[in-house]
C-alpha cells in the first residue's frame, strides 16, 4: 500500500510548522532555566510548553508519514517515536546547559539511523521516510525532555536522578573533653527521582499517545489541519495535568499548582475549540436521533 | 516459610484482582469498539450503513491501557512519595487516569466521526454524553486492580521495578491478553451477528455491521452486555492466569534447584498449555466437523 | 489488511548496499564504544544480539489484525509490534526478578524467556478457546494446506470468503517461540545495561553500588522499553502488518529484519552506553 491515502492537504506548510515546532521547543525548555537564575521553582511550566509545542509539530509529521500505508497502525509511529526519543533524551541531559541543544542532535542522528535502517535495509522505500522518523525522534526527546523539565524544574542529569537528601550521621569518635563529635554527611536518595523512580516512563507513555493521537483519532476523509493540530494541542495540554501533578512531588506546591492551573486552562480552551471544530466538520450534530438511513442494503 | 505463605497469598490476591481487570478492561474497549473490532465500525459508514456505534479510536487496546495504568501507577507513586496511604494514592491515581481516558475517548469519537462526514455519518453527540461515563466506569475497575497488582508486586514481594515501570508493563500486558482474547468474540459475535454462527465473516460482507437491536437502535451498551457473558470473563481469565502463574512459579519455585526452579516451573506450566490448546483444536475440528468435503477445495 | 487486498510493500528480497551500509555503522558504533572504554563492548555486544533477536521473535507471533477479529483470518486479533511488546515486556518482568533474586545471568535470560513464552501460551489458549467454545469457528490456516508439526488438513475447515480463522497448532507454536525469543531478547538487553550502569554510574557519581542500584535498575528498565518498542515496531514494519507464524511466506522476509534492527540496536546501544562515559557532565 504504497499509494497515498487521503490525508488534507495542510493550510500551513510542514516546514513552517516544523520551525516553530522546534524553536518554540527549544526555547521553552530555556525558559526553566529561569528556575534556576531566580531560584524558584515557577518557571517549570515552560517545559510543559515547549513540550506541547513538539508534540504539535509531530503529529503534522506523522500524518504525512502514515499517508503512506505502513501497513501497521499509526500508533506504532508514536511507539518508535519516543522508543528512540528516550534513548537520546537521558543521554542528552548529561551535557548541563547545552542539553536542549545535544538532545536534538542526539535526537536527530538517532533517528536519522532508524530511518535509514527502516527504508533501505527492511526496504520500506517510503520517500519520507528518513526525514519523518528524523523528526519523529528529535519530537519524542523534545517532548520527554520539555515534560521532565516541568515536573523536576530542570533539565539536568543531576537533578533528574536525585530525588531528596538524607542525612547520615555517623560517630567520628570522641574528641578531646569526651565531647561525642558527629559527621554529617548528606547523601543523595536516588530511588525517588524522576529516572530513579521511573516517572519517566509515565511521561514516555503519556508523550508516545499524545503524538500519536491527534492524527489516529482524526483520520478520514474529512479531517482537516486545523482540527487536527487543535486535537494535538489539546492531547499536549492533557498530558501536561498529569505531569503537573506528578510534579508536585520534585517542586512543590506553589510552582506545581501554578503548572496545574495553566495546563487546566490550555487544555480547556483547546478542547472546547476542538469541539467547535469537530462541530464544523460534521456531517450532523445530532442528539438523540435515530439512525438516518442513507442507503446500504435497507 | 512464612514468607512463602505470604507469598503465596499476595500471588492469588494479585491473580484475582488481575482477573477483574482483565474482564472490566474488555467490557470497556468492547463498548467503546477500541482496538480491531474498530476498523469495521469505520469501516460501515463507507459501505452506506450509517450507525450508532460508540467509535472510540484511542490507538490499540495495549498502548492505550500502558498508557492508562501507567499514569494510575505513577500519580499513585507520586502521591505515596508525598506520604499518602497506598489505597488512597491508587484510587487518586487510578482516578486521574480515568479522567484522561475518558477525554481520549470523547476526542477519538468526535475526530474520527467528524471525518467521516463524505459518508453523511453524523455525530450523534448522546452517544457520548451516555456511554463515556460507562467506559470510564469500566475503565477505573482495570485500572484501580491493575495499579494495585503493581502495587502488591513492588511492595509485598519486592520487584525491583518502580511502581510506574510496572504500571507500563503490566498495563501493556493487560491490553494484549485482553485485545487478543477479548476481540474475535466482539467482532465477529456480536458485530456480525446477522453473520452465520460457525464461520467466518465473508470478506465480502465487511462493513455491514448490525445496528438496529430487537427493538429500536443497537446501542454500545448492548455490545458490552453481550461481550460480558464470554469475552470479558475469558479476557479475565487470560490475564489473571499470566499474571497469577507468573508469580507463583517464581515465588514458590525461586529458591529451588539454585534457581533453576522457577524456568522448569515455567517450561512445564507451557507445555501444560500447549496440550491443553491441541485438545482444544482436535475438539473442535471433531465437533463442527470439515465444512466441505477435503477432495473438492483442496486448493 | 491483506484481507482487504493490501500488497506488501517492498517484496522479500535483501537491499544490498543498505545492508552493507548498515553493517559499516554495526561495526563503527562498536569501534567507537571501543575507544570510549574497552569495558562497555561486551554489553553492546550484548544489545545487539538482544535487538536481533527481537526482530526474529516478533516474525514468529501470528497476527491477523483487524481481519482476525472478523474471523477473516487466522493469528491474534491485535496489532503485531504491541502483542510481542507484551509478552516480552512480561519475560523482561521475570528475568529482571529472577536477576534480583539470583544474580545469574544464565538463568535470568531463561527465566525471561520462559515468561514471554508462558505469556503468549496462556493469551494463545484463549484465543483458540474463545473461537472454538463461543464461536464455534474450527482454526484453519489461510497459506498453507497442511500442518506442518500435526499435519491436520485445512482448506475443509476454512469457511467461504475468508483466508482461515484461529489458531492452527502451528501458529500457537510460533506464538510460544516468539514469545520466548522476545523475552530473551529484552532480558539480555537489560541485564548488559543494567550491569553497565550500576558499575559506570557508581564510578561517574562517585556513590556507592548499593545507592545507584535503584537508579540504574529504572533507567535499564526504560531503556529496555524504549529498546524493544523500536525493534518491534521495525520488525512490524518488515511484516507490515499481519503474520500467520512461521509457516508464513512473509517469514521469509526475516533475514533483513534481523540486520536492520541489530543495526539500529548497535547505534541506540551506542548512545545509551555514553551515558556512562565522561562525555558530558
Amino acid at each position: 500500500m504504497t499509494a497515498k491515502m487521503e490525508a488534507s492537504e495542510g493550510k500551513m506548510p510542514h516546514n513552517k510548522l516544523m520551525t516553530y515546532g522546534l524553536v518554540i521547543a527549544v526555547v521553552g525548555t530555556y525558559l526553566t532555566y529561569l528556575n534556576v537564575l531566580t531560584g524558584v521553582a515557577v518557571f517549570s511550566f515552560f517545559g510543559g510548553i515547549a513540550a506541547v509545542a513538539a508534540l504539535w509539530w509531530g503529529s503534522d509529521t506523522i500524518k504525512h508519514l502514515c499517508s503512506y500505508g505502513l501497513g501497521t497502525g499509526v500508533p506504532s509511529a508514536g511507539m518508535i517515536a519516543f522508543g528512540s526519543g528516550a534513548i537520546a533524551m537521558i543521554v542528552g541531559t548529561k551535557f548541563g546547559i547545552a542539553s536542549p541543544i545535544v538532545t536534538v542532535i542526539l535526537a536527530a542522528i538517532l533517528g536519522a539511523v532508524i530511518g535509514y535502517t527502516a527504508n533501505n535495509i527492511i526496504n520500506m522505500n517510503i520517500p519520507v521516510m528518513i526525514m519523518s522518523l528524523m523528526e519523529l525522534a528529535v519530537v519524542g526527546a523534545m517532548t520527554m525532555l520539555g515534560f521532565a523539565a516541568m515536573a523536576t524544574g530542570s533539565f539536568e542529569f543531576n537533578q533528574l536522578i536525585i530525588g531528596s537528601m538524607s542525612l547520615s550521621v555517623e560517630s567520628a569518635g570522641v574528641a578531646a573533653g569526651g565531647a561525642q563529635t558527629f559527621l554529617v554527611t548528606a547523601i543523595p536518595q536516588y530511588g525517588n527521582s524522576l529516572i530513579g523512580g521511573a516517572a519517566l516512563a509515565v511521561i514516555f507513555f503519556l508523550g508516545a499517545l499524545a503524538l500519536q493521537h491527534p492524527f489516529n483519532a482524526c483520520l478520514g476523509p474529512n479531517e482537516s489541519q486545523d482540527r487536527t493540530l487543535m486535537l494535538a494541542l489539546s492531547c499536549g495540554f492533557l498530558s501536561m495535568i498529569v505531569v503537573a501533578i506528578i510534579s508536585f512531588v520534585f517542586i512543590g506546591l506553589l510552582a506545581g499548582t501554578i503548572s496545574l492551573i495553566i495546563s487546566l486552562i490550555a487544555w480547556f480552551y483547546c478542547y472546547k475549540t476542538y469541539i467547535d471544530l469537530s462541530k464544523r466538520d460534521a456531517y450532523a450534530w445530532l442528539d438523540s436521533k435515530p439512525i438516518i438511513e442513507v442507503g446500504g442494503d435497507q | 516459610m512464612e514468607e512463602i505463605v505470604l507469598g503465596i497469598g499476595i500471588t492469588a490476591l494479585a491473580g484475582a484482582l488481575a482477573t477483574v481487570a482483565g474482564a472490566a478492561e474488555d467490557t470497556e474497549s468492547d463498548i467503546g469498539s477500541q482496538g480491531d473490532p474498530n476498523s469495521q465500525v469505520q469501516l460501515a459508514p463507507q459501505m452506506g450503513y450509517i450507525h450508532r456505534i460508540f467509535n472510540k479510536a484511542v490507538s490499540g487496546e495495549p498502548p492505550a491501557y500502558g498508557l492508562w495504568c501507567a499514569i494510575g501507577a505513577g500519580v499513585a507513586w507520586a502521591f505515596l512519595q508525598l506520604n499518602y496511604n497506598p489505597a488512597l494514592a491508587i484510587i487518586l491515581g487510578s482516578i486521574v487516569a480515568v479522567f484522561i481516558q475518558g477525554i481520549y475517548c470523547t476526542s477519538g469519537y468526535l475526530g474520527r466521526t467528524a471525518s467521516l462526514a463524505k459518508f453523511k455519518q453524523p455525530v450523534y453527540i448522546d452517544i457520548l454524553k451516555s456511554l463515556t461515563s460507562v467506559t470510564m466506569a469500566h475503565a477505573f475497575v482495570a485500572i484501580f486492580c491493575t495499579t494495585a497488582v503493581c502495587y502488591l508486586m513492588s511492595a509485598a514481594l519486592h520487584h525491583p521495578f518502580a511502581l510506574p515501570l510496572l504500571g507500563l508493563i503490566w498495563g501493556i500486558a493487560l491490553g494484549a491478553a485482553g485485545s487478543a482474547s477479548g476481540n474475535p468474540f466482539y467482532g465477529k459475535e456480536r458485530q456480525y451477528q446477522n453473520q452465520k454462527f460457525g464461520a467466518g465473516v465473508p470478506i465480502s460482507a465487511s462493513g455491514n455491521i448490525v445496528r438496529y437491536a430487537e427493538a429500536g437502535q443497537r446501542s454500545s451498551l448492548d455490545n458490552g452486555w453481550f461481550t460480558t457473558k464470554f469475552a470479558g470473563p475469558a479476557s479475565g481469565i487470560c490475564f489473571g492466569l499470566i499474571v497469577f502463574l507468573e508469580l507463583w512459579r517464581t515465588v514458590l519455585f525461586e529458591e529451588s534447584l539454585a534457581g533453576w526452579g522457577a524456568v522448569i516451573a515455567g517450561i512445564v506450566l507451557i507445555l501444560i498449555f500447549t496440550f491443553i490448546d491441541r485438545w482444544i483444536e482436535v475438539w473442535g475440528r471433531k465437533t463442527y466437523g470439515p465444512y466441505t468435503e477435503p477432495e473438492e477445495s483442496s486448493s | 489488511m491483506s484481507a482487504l487486498g493490501g500488497k506488501a510493500a517492498g517484496g522479500d528480497g535483501i537491499n544490498m548496499t543498505g545492508t552493507i551500509v548498515g553493517i559499516v555503522i554495526i561495526l563503527v558504533s562498536i569501534g567507537i564504544t571501543a575507544v570510549l572504554g574497552a569495558s562497555l563492548i561486551v554489553p553492546l555486544i550484548g544489545i545487539i544480539i538482544g535487538g536481533a533477536l527481537i526482530a526474529f521473535g516478533v516474525h514468529f507471533v501470528p497476527v491477523g489484525g483487524a481481519p482476525a477479529a472478523m474471523g477473516q483470518a487466522p493469528g491474534i486479533a491485535t496489532g503485531v509490534a504491541m502483542l510481542a511488546a507484551g509478552a516480552g515486556l512480561a519475560g523482561l518482568f521475570g528475568g529482571a526478578w529472577a536477576y534480583e533474586t539470583t544474580g545469574d545471568f544464565l538463568i535470568s535470560i531463561i527465566g525471561g524467556a520462559v515468561g514471554g513464552g508462558l505469556m503468549m501460551a496462556i493469551t494463545c489458549l484463549m484465543v483458540n478457546a474463545t473461537y472454538v467454545f463461543a464461536m464455534g469457528i474450527p482454526a484453519a490456516s489461510g497459506k498453507i494446506a497442511k500442518d506442518p508439526i500435526t499435519g491436520d488438513t485445512f482448506p475443509e475447515y476454512k469457511s467461504q470468503g475468508t483466508e482461515g480463522h484461529g489458531l492452527p497448532f502451528i501458529s500457537f507454536v510460533g506464538g510460544v517461540i516468539g514469545g520466548l525469543i522476545a523475552g530473551l531478547g529484552g532480558t539480555i538487553i537489560y541485564i548488559e545495561l543494567l550491569d553497565a550502569y550500576s558499575t559506570g554510574l557508581a564510578t561517574i557519581m562517585q556513590a556507592e553500588a548499593t545507592a545507584i542500584q535503584p537508579l540504574a535498575i529504572s533507567l535499564a528498565g526504560i531503556f529496555a522499553i524504549g529498546f524493544f518498542l523500536v525493534n518491534a515496531v521495525l520488525a512490524a514494519y518488515n511484516i507490515t502488518g499481519t503474520i500467520e507464524g512461521p509457516h508464513d511466506p512473509k517469514f521469509k522476509r526475516v533475514p533483513r529484519a534481523v540486520i536492520g534492527c541489530a543495526v539500529a540496536s548497535a547505534f541506540c546501544g551506542l548512545i545509551s552506553l555514553l551515558l556512562v562515559t565522561n562525555i558530558g557532565m
